[in-house]
């Protein structure tokens, strides 16, 4: 049968398996199954288990998804992590601040603690949007690359949450923010995290599949000349995409300071390209032009399958970087033979 | 003057007002060019151009490199603003400041370089900028109506005699011709009054060829005034109505394909006959 005759009668199947998406979920479900048979015990194969992958997953998925965007424009985000760290201590700092007396807060006593989560919530997300939007004005106005500016706005982001530290996480974040969310499981099962990051990755997955601004953000990413042309806004397309970005930056930010009950400074110098991985593992090209939001679901999974997998076996965590390393060349091989089609 | 809203305000309520120039010869052009100058900096490129275009009829214009073909398109299509002189469509003086403003006027074009998106199908790139939304509550949610974009698409290129394996396949996927094709089938569907053509054949094969010439005519023959700049003197002999020389950013004559002979095309570009 011919590679373009999808018109005349191939099968769904036909088409489903010229992704790399497909071909990533294929590893990804014998990486499951490997485990799953080789775990003492069969560890592995637990619904609890799936769901820890799930929740370790939320976050990387959600940079990854907002990564995706940007790769289909033909543009990068690198100081996600600089975003995350800083939206995570002025929330941190918002929640404590608000929540009651230092007194108060020091001994656990938070007695405003709904006031000072929603405002929390509403600075973690507008701080940043406000940081994605100053990439993307950076990007569109002065037309530096995307790689420099943010690049360089890792620096400045990391630096300022330096600067409102003194380099300690901030402490006394109320442990209800663990309890009654980032560990509290929706029928004994599900966390509620991972609600929320599936729930948003559907919406993206809707925007970029099928709405105008997914067709227009690829549009931009395979020829700015095309789109600008065809009467696409592109700076203000741009200006939404970094946003975009910005804002999954805030809700992974809240993620974090939830589930940990402190902020991290020092531990999202990867995320950057942790998100970039899991988009490319996805199918996602780096090229701009083709970006897949269900292989970003699948390519977040891989490595957190990898490194639950080999704890689980008592192997050294360490070789998941060297294995998502060789998945990223595969990816990256088959995306190369597939660029002929699109569906 | 109009700008876009104003013009299309016109064409739902036919003018009482607005700056209707007087029609030349028999017919009304639907697009016409009136001394159009365009200066860069010191540079003088196009020195008081006037040109109509008329429905159903092909015109060409050729001229040795640097005589002011591409800017004279480039502003009739939005790209560049003309330093002076008037644009008119349909009689009515417009403004045309970005190319989203000529193609509100009903102004397409095909680029050299095509202007397409390698990387988007077929129906996609046809709908660029302009995509269908479902009905009812999909397309309130913003969703895209892809089997019509995808037929209509098909409905446009079969009539163009394109023949595409798939209409969903990428246009990086398709051959020279087929990308020619899919831009002129573009243009063909959003224009309401003229499409501008700038070098459509340049690097393609002698059957490519042909089917892109199939499709200008196919372009004219639906009452649309086609703007041709070619340097394939035969064929523009061949297809065009009526041929404007360039020289150095004026329009110095304007000939009868079935008067002339290629050289009589080319003594003219390069001087060497009287105008």
């Amino acid at each position: 049968m011919n590679k373009l005759a999808y018109d005349d009668g191939s099968t769904w199947f036909y088409r489903l398996r010229e992704t790399t998406a497909f071909w990533m979920f294929l590893i990804l479900l014998g990486l499951v199954a490997l485990f799953s048979l080789i775990s003492p015990h069969h560890a592995f194969l637990s619904v609890n288990n799936f769901f820890n992958i799930a929740l370790n997953a939320s976050q990387l998925v959600l940079l990854a998804v907002g990564m995706t965007f940007l790769l289909g424009a033909k543009e990068f985000d690198l100081s996600v992590g600089s975003n995350i760290v800083l939206a995570s201590i002025l929330a941190a700092k918002t929640i404590t601040a608000l929540a009651g007396t230092p007194d108060e807060v020091a001994v656990g006593d938070y007695p405003h603690l709904g006031l000072a989560v929603a405002v929390g919530v509403v600075v973690a997300l507008g701080s940043g949007a406000l940081f994605g939007l100053v990439n993307g004005l950076l990007v569109t106005t002065l037309r530096l690359s995307s790689f420099l500016v943010t690049l360089a706005t890792t620096a400045i982001g990391l630096g300022m949450a330096l600067v409102l530290t003194h380099g300690a996480n901030v402490p006394d974040i109320p442990r209800a923010l663990q309890t009654d969310f980032a560990t509290y499981r929706l029928f004994d099962l599900v966390p509620l995290p991972v609600l929320l990051s599936l729930a948003l990755v559907m919406l993206l997955w809707f925007v970029l599949a099928q709405t105008r601004f997914g067709v227009h953000t690829l549009a931009l990413g395979s020829s700015v000349d095309a789109a600008r042309r065809a009467g696409i806004n592109h700076k203000l397309h741009l200006l939404k995409l970094f946003a975009l970005m910005g804002v999954l930056c805030g809700v992974a930010a809240l993620l974090d300071i939830s589930r940990f009950a402190t902020t991290n400074i020092g531990g999202h110098q990867t995320d950057n390209l942790q998100a970039v991985a899991a988009a490319v593992i996805g199918g996602t090209s780096l090229f701009g032009g083709m970006a897949s939001v269900q292989g970003t679901l699948v390519g977040s999974l891989i490595p957190v399958v990898l490194g639950t997998g080999l704890v689980i076996m008592g192997l050294d965590s360490f070789y998941q970087l060297i294995l998502v390393g060789l998945i990223v060349i595969a990816a990256v091989y088959i995306d190369q033979r597939n660029r002929q089609t699109r569906f | 003057m109009h700008s876009p809203q104003q013009y299309l305000a016109a064409q739902a309520a036919p003018a009482n007002g607005g700056a209707h120039l007087p029609s030349v010869g028999r017919r009304e052009p639907a697009l016409q060019a009136i001394g159009i100058t365009k200066n860069f900096g010191s540079l003088e490129v196009l020195k008081g151009v006037s040109m109509e275009l008329y429905r159903g009829e092909i015109t060409a214009v050729v001229g040795d490199n640097g005589a002011g073909k591409s800017t004279f398109m480039k502003v009739l299509s939005g790209e560049h603003a003309p330093t002076g002189g008037q644009l008119c469509v349909n009689g009515k003086e417009v403004l045309l400041r970005s190319t989203q403003d000529a193609q509100t006027f009903g102004i397409e074009t095909v680029y050299q370089d095509l202007a397409l998106a390698p990387d988007l199908s077929v129906a996609e790139n046809v709908f660029l900028g302009r995509e269908l939304k479902a009905p009812g509550w999909r397309g309130r949610i913003g969703m895209l109506d892809r089997p019509q974009m995808l037929a209509e698409s098909t409905r446009i290129l079969t009539e163009l005699g394109a023949k595409l394996k798939s209409y969903r396949a990428t246009t990086q996927s398709l051959s020279g011709g087929q990308r020619q094709g899919v831009a002129i089938a573009r243009a063909i569907k959003w224009a309401r009054h003229a499409i501008l053509m700038d070098e459509p054949t340049a690097a393609l094969g002698t059957r490519q060829r042909d089917m892109v010439y199939e499709a200008i005519r196919a372009a004219a023959q639906r009452n649309l005034a086609v703007l041709l700049i070619s340097h394939d003197l035969p064929q523009v002999l061949a297809l065009a109505d009526r041929i404007v020389v360039m020289r150095q950013g004026v329009a110095i004559a304007n000939l009868v394909p079935a008067e002339v002979t290629v050289r009589d095309v080319v003594d003219v570009m390069l001087g060497a006959k009287p105008t």
